[in-house]
């Protein structure tokens, strides 16, 4: 590949980054249903600069089984790919990574960084999915979890050809292979992936928490300043009573259950989050956190913030965020073709040292090495941790301690964990 | 009381013939009562739009059964399921208890904060009358949850209000103020008192100055003719303003949510969570047609205690 702007010789990426990525995490925008508080982001303005979301005209509609042409030879010349905010690389102008695969493949992609949650977006694709109709979308990112067994069990995600990804055969972790909640990867592929853990901030803990149990704990965190991740806390707190949340049943989840009343009874509880908790990790109202690793790391790496992420000895969460390709999408060969486009290393490279998360290609982490190398003071440094984080890069022992979670596959099973989980909160 | 010409026009009966010089006045009847369609359809359009149909599609998915993910893609069937709105009223019932005792202490913290200003400005404001007002307005040109997300700062734990407090030793190291009732309190009577500032500002600007110079040449004190005379001319701003304010304060729920923590859920969050996080479609939409009711039925409750017309409309027309 030659095609990457990022690392012009004379190009300060460092000083790119930090004039183009008014950084928000990935999640950590405020979930607000009706009122988008995107539509204020440095990022959707950057991102509208690009162009509005228009049709395409490409190989014709496609439902989500039968016969579908994922032959690149007639991918359409037009490609609508939503994701999460700030989750891919960006230049000055435009994403490099994407404009490496409008060379390779000339197709153009119309990328919307819209998604800020799954429950709300999948209620956006709802209607059209329900309708038989194309959502405008081509590729969409969305976690494991009961929204993509949801569109995997209503056939709402086109089945791919996996004759038509060698570069994903060739270069993709062992974990992205194969999930357990889409076996052989039918109908997805990672597009990163990361660890729910906690985090905190160094200079306001009592004493380095190492397992879950601390966070109610005065005697490691102030009264007051502990933060719950709502949507993840039942599964990482079944992996930390010794529970496999995967085989998980109603008894386990009520044991996590009143584990979380106890936490939030207890002193050092502040706040249940569905995104935001960064902000307030920031902010200095929380000294630790349920928390995901991207947004620790970045805040630790590129914001200089004395925050750590650690995997609690007892286990963590691992997640990861899926593309796939919604029924009736109009250009499903192209779609497949970007897909797979971004399980080259170079490329796959590109999304890492942006966003640092867990890549799904591990080859990358050698090319970051080798790039670091080649960089000179700050930015070199920061390249460094970032080939080095082990929650980038997880090694078999740290693999072996995490779990994807409860994969929720029927209506009964959603609304018992709803009830059991949720109620929590609402108190 | 003189009839007018339309009104005379208005009642020749069709058919009957009338010389020639009078049968324009049957087509100008017609016209007028055109022109009053006219005028009504566009916004009685969008209102049948934006609001009826949305309605009567709530109230027919409140009484629907289904809607689960996995079985139905989400899809739900019309069986007069009443038991959504007693599971709607058994699983929340405090939340509702609680939204209406938020709203109520912001709406009246909301008043007793707007009354002086807006009193102040129409009495005393004389030529700077417009701009104070403007004044008021300002903040509010700011997108409600960038304004509600400052609050986060000011009232963070180490933020701009308490940081320096702590500082200084003036309260305790762990005292927090965020997460708890006080913030989503404080946040709504800031995101609503303009609300209930503007219907004030009009109701005192209208009081006619000659009513309280009177009351002072009939030797009424300041106080007492500020009781006699303004506070009961000002009713149908203060009724005004509360509705204004009480029944979104009730439904809200970005105070909550961004302000709010353990123990602050408001109903509006419920609804939220129970349609986008739940998928329980039907409960959810039972939910919001109780919240809606609820909001109707102490709406005429309180019309009727305060009893003027201008504000029974004014009620029916809130709710």
């Amino acid at each position: 590949m030659t095609t990457e702007p990022q690392h012009q010789p004379g190009f300060n990426a460092a000083l790119a980054r930090g004039l183009t990525s008014q950084r928000m995490s990935r999640r950590n925008m405020i979930k607000l249903g009706g009122v988008s508080v995107g539509a204020l982001s440095l990022s959707s303005i950057l991102a509208a600069c690009g162009g509005s979301s228009s049709s395409t005209s490409g190989a014709g509609g496609s439902s989500g089984s039968g016969a579908v042409d994922f032959d690149p030879a007639n991918a359409g010349p037009t490609l609508n790919f939503s994701n999460w905010p700030l989750y891919i690389d960006k230049a000055f102008k435009g994403y490099p990574s994407l404009e490496a695969f409008k060379t390779a493949s000339d197709i153009t992609v119309t990328y919307n960084d819209e998604i800020n949650d799954n429950a709300s977006f999948f209620g956006e694709l709802l209607p059209s999915l329900q309708g038989k109709q194309d959502t405008g979308r081509d590729i969409v990112v969305i976690t494991n979890g009961e929204y993509l067994a949801a569109l995997i069990q209503n056939e709402w995600a086109i089945e791919l050809d996996p004759n038509y990804r060698p570069n994903f055969d060739a270069n993709a972790a062992s974990w992205a292979k194969s999930p357990f909640y889409d076996e052989g990867n039918k109908h997805t592929m990672a597009w990163q992936s990361g660890l729910t853990g906690i985090g905190y901030n160094t200079t306001l803990v009592n004493k380095v928490p190492t397992k879950l149990d601390d966070l109610m704990s005065t005697e490691y965190f102030p009264s007051g300043t502990v933060g719950v991740l709502k949507s993840d806390a039942p599964d990482l707190v079944m992996v930390n009573l010794g529970i496999d949340p995967k085989t998980s049943q109603q008894p386990e989840w009520d044991q996590a259950a009143e584990w979380l009343k106890k936490l939030r009874d207890s002193d050092t509880f502040y706040a249940a989050y569905d995104q935001g908790y960064v902000d307030d990790l920031t902010a200095g109202n929380l000294a630790g956190s349920m928390a995901w690793s991207g947004d620790v790391l970045y805040y630790k790496i590129w914001e200089g913030q004395p925050f750590e992420f650690i995997v609690p000895a007892d286990g963590a969460l691992l997640w990861i965020d899926n593309m796939l390709i919604p029924a009736n999408a109009q250009n499903p060969a192209g779609a497949l073709e970007m897909m797979d486009f971004y399980y080259k290393p170079e490329i796959a490279q590109m999304v890492t040292e942006w966003v640092l998360y867990m890549s799904p290609v591990p080859a990358v982490q050698d090319l970051i090495a080798a790039h670091a190398a080649s960089e000179t003071g700050t930015y070199a440094k920061q390249l460094t941790e970032t080939a080095e984080s082990p929650m980038l890069w997880p090694d078999q022992v740290l693999l072996d301690q995490v779990s994807l979670g409860r994969n929720l596959t029927t209506d009964a099973e959603s609304e018992a964990w709803h009830a059991t989980f949720d109620t929590i909160w609402e108190q | 009381m003189a009839k007018t010409a339309s009104d005379t026009a208005g009642l020749i009966p069709e058919g009957m013939e009338l010389p020639p010089a009078r049968q324009g006045e049957r087509a100008l009847a017609r016209r007028r009562r055109l022109a009053a369609y006219l005028m009504l359809s566009p916004g009685g359009l969008y209102l049948v739009i934006g609001f009826l149909i949305p309605l009567v599609i709530i109230v027919i998915l409140s009484l629907s059964s289904g809607g689960g993910l996995f079985s139905s893609g989400g899809k739900t069937t019309f069986t007069w399921e009443w038991s959504n709105y007693s599971q709607a009223l058994t699983e929340n019932w405090k939340i509702y208890l609680r939204s209406i005792a938020y709203a109520a202490i912001a709406t009246t913290l909301c008043i007793s904060l707007a009354y002086p200003m807006a009193y102040w400005i129409a009495f005393y404001g004389g030529r700077w009358k417009a701009t104070l007002f403007m004044m008021i307005l300002v903040p509010f040109f700011v997108s409600f949850v960038i304004r509600t997300v400052q609050w986060n700062f000011i009232l963070g734990t180490n933020g701009l209000l308490f940081g320096p407090l702590k500082n200084l030793g003036v309260i305790p190291q762990d005292f927090h103020v965020l997460r708890t009732p006080v913030a989503v309190i404080a946040g709504i009577t800031y995101n609503y008192m303009p609300f209930a500032a503007l219907p004030l500002y009009v109701a005192l600007e209208r009081i006619d100055r000659r009513l309280v110079e009177a009351a002072k040449d009939l030797y009424a004190t300041k106080q007492t003719s500020f009781r006699k005379v303004v506070l009961p001319l000002s009713v149908p701003g203060i009724f005004a303003a509360v509705i204004l304010t009480f029944v979104p304060a009730t439904g809200d729920y970005v105070n909550s949510t961004i302000l709010g923590g353990p123990g602050t859920t408001m109903i509006g969050q419920i609804i939220q969570d129970y349609f986008l996080v739940r998928h329980l479609y039907p409960v959810a939409a039972a939910m919001s047609v109780i919240l809606m009711l609820g909001m109707l039925v102490l709406a005429l409750a309180y019309a009727r205690a305060l009893g003027t017309e201008d504000s029974t409309l004014a009620a029916g027309a809130a709710a």
